[in-house]
């Protein structure tokens, strides 16, 4: 009997006890406190200082992207990656440091590194990513980087990237037309040079 | 009672089940109303997590690792770069491991309380779930503004870490801890003396000493039993002897010694214990040294095995590296805590009720990316 009413004393208690917190919660509510507008405020960012070159590498883990006209094709970001996600072709320069108009090849990156190496293909399937960020830390030009990196000017963070078709998610970094421009010249090349 | 029957009946609960934690299914024998034989298929997440690291380089598997236990990665990075470490003799600096152990422990906090939270969830509170992710959300911003990434970090590299962390995160850290100190109690005070939850939970599928023990059960389900065993102080990896915290122990503080509350309520206590090894690692954390001092230049180990366990969120992790010399693993195995908790539901759930089969589950606090793999 005692019990009876001693746990009815100690359910009410608690069970008052933990409503009273959430009250105090409903009069202590502030604008902001839990929910974020999202598409309208984000939250904020840190100050940028990290990184293996300070003020050099973001760490943000969002869309890949690729300054085309830095890639060397040294093929480090595709060995890096674990789920292979990065295909990279390359064909052999005519001559080391050289600008092909035709293919829109740049010879020499801002780093000032001659480039040996013109890139036919340079696929991102970003369906497959898994966002490790492994790829960016060996490229010696830094030209692989996720958006919102060291070029956040040219590109803004993209959380929100979408696409209606899914191979629309398969980028293709390597200027259009290389690959056949590159197939050309050297056979060109060849005929001249016999 | 053992003469009165009820219909037999199987029932299947799962895969897609909200108290299920990930996709699990429970094949449920019951008797009337009373369970009577539990299986757990699993499988359903299986992604050939072992197999894959035998085709990847030692870098590589470190993503690898952060599916596995989807709610602790910074802990399962951790195990693996310590049993890294450990078969290359690698040496890392103070600063690292002091801002390794931060890490680890805020996601332990993570952890442990989306485990509360959600243990509140199954059985039927919605505020304090909601108040443990708002808290759990912060702690994931800090790793935000460390690494980028929010649950899949890749951030503990054998010997190093990716990044150092940023300017203003001891600040924010502080600040964060200060929040989050009253926000225990209150989250205690809502749920662990609910009348409710502990009609719910309290002698409710005891598991006893020597049952928990011969089944391999570690970490809070362990404790919860009254087995003082942690490893951070039983068996010290990284820089665990040089901080001072207790090891909480169920005491049967509503019920039996091992039932759900004492499970639920360990977590609880584990959480403080936490932040008090948070304050005193970012108090004795050295300002200078660089994170990438002892980072090899490849990372190619002697031939030879190795094992080495450390204590994640939810138990003693342990991971078997073969290495023949190559940059590629030979073997590697990894020991999961939350199988061994799986395992042991069938023996402490049977001769239940069917409705309390989700409570115990959910105070064992499993994850089935790891125990599938």
């Amino acid at each position: 009997m005692i019990k009876f009413f001693s746990d009815i004393y100690t359910a009410s208690v608690t069970i008052m006890g933990g409503m009273l917190i959430t009250l105090k919660h409903l009069f202590n509510a502030k604008n902001g406190i839990a929910t974020l507008q999202y598409p309208e405020e984000r939250w904020p960012r840190p100050e940028r200082n990290i990184g293996f070159d300070l003020g050099s590498y973001n760490v943000i883990r969002s869309r890949l992207h690729v300054d085309m006209d830095d890639c060397i094709g040294c093929l480090k970001c595709e060995r890096a990656c674990p789920v292979d996600c990065i295909k990279i072709e390359t064909a052999k320069a005519p001559e080391r440091g050289e600008d092909i108009k035709d293919v829109k090849h740049v010879g020499v990156t801002t780093n000032g590194t001659r480039k040996a190496m013109v890139v036919t293909r340079f696929d991102i399937d970003m369906t497959e990513c898994c966002y490790c960020n492994l790829c960016t830390y060996p490229c010696p030009e830094e030209c692989i980087f996720m958006t919102g990196g060291p070029n956040s000017k040219k590109h803004p963070i993209d959380y929100e990237f979408s696409e209606s078709n899914r191979s629309d998610l398969i980028y293709r970094f390597a200027k259009p037309g290389t690959k056949e421009g590159m197939d050309k010249l050297l056979e060109d090349g060849e005929s001249v040079g016999a | 009672m053992g003469l009165v029957h009820g219909e037999q009946m199987v029932l299947n609960i799962g895969p897609q089940h909200p108290a299920t934690h990930g996709v699990l299914r429970l094949q449920v024998r019951t008797d009337g109303e009373v369970v009577s034989q539990i299986t757990p298929y699993m499988g359903y997440l299986h992604r050939c997590f072992e197999k894959h690291c035998e085709n990847v380089t030692y870098e590589q598997v470190i993503p690898f690792t952060d599916r596995c236990d989807y709610l602790s990665s910074m802990s399962m990075n951790f195990g693996y770069v310590v049993a890294m470490e450990k078969l290359m003799d690698i040496k890392v600096n103070d600063r690292v491991e002091h801002i390794r152990v931060i890490m680890a422990e805020l996601q332990r906090i993570a952890s442990h309380l989306l485990c509360t939270g959600v243990y509140g969830l199954d059985l039927g509170a919605f505020t304090p779930f909601l108040w443990a992710l708002r808290d759990r959300e912060r702690i994931l911003d800090l790793f935000e503004f460390t690494c980028g990434a929010r649950l899949l970090y890749n951030y503990m590299w054998v010997g190093g870490l990716s990044h150092d962390i940023p300017t203003g995160f001891v600040e924010s850290t502080l600040e964060f801890l200060d929040y989050f100190e009253p926000k225990v109690d209150e989250l205690e005070n809502i749920l662990a003396h609910n009348k409710i939850l502990v009609e719910r939970s309290a002698d409710i599928g005891v598991m006893p000493k020597d049952v928990a023990i011969s089944y391999g059960v570690t970490g809070p389900n362990l404790r919860a039993s009254g087995v003082n065993w942690d490893l951070r102080k039983n068996d010290p990896y990284s820089i665990y002897d040089r901080f001072e915290f207790d090891v909480p122990v169920g005491v049967g503080g509503k019920g039996t010694v091992g039932d759900c509350w004492d499970r639920f309520y360990v977590r609880i206590i584990e959480i403080r214990e936490s932040v008090k090894i948070i304050r005193q690692a970012i108090a004795s954390m050295p300002k200078e040294g660089d994170v990438h001092q002892s980072l090899p230049k490849k990372i190619r180990p002697p031939k030879g095995s190795i094992y080495a366990r450390t204590e994640t969120p939810r138990g003693d992790l342990g991971y078997y590296i073969e290495s023949d010399g190559s940059p590629i693993p030979y073997r590697l195995k990894m020991r999961s805590p939350a199988f061994t908790a799986l395992s042991v539901l069938d023996e402490i759930a049977s001769g239940w009720l069917l409705s309390d089969v989700l409570a115990i589950l959910g105070s064992l606090d499993i994850v089935l990316g790891e125990i599938d793999r």
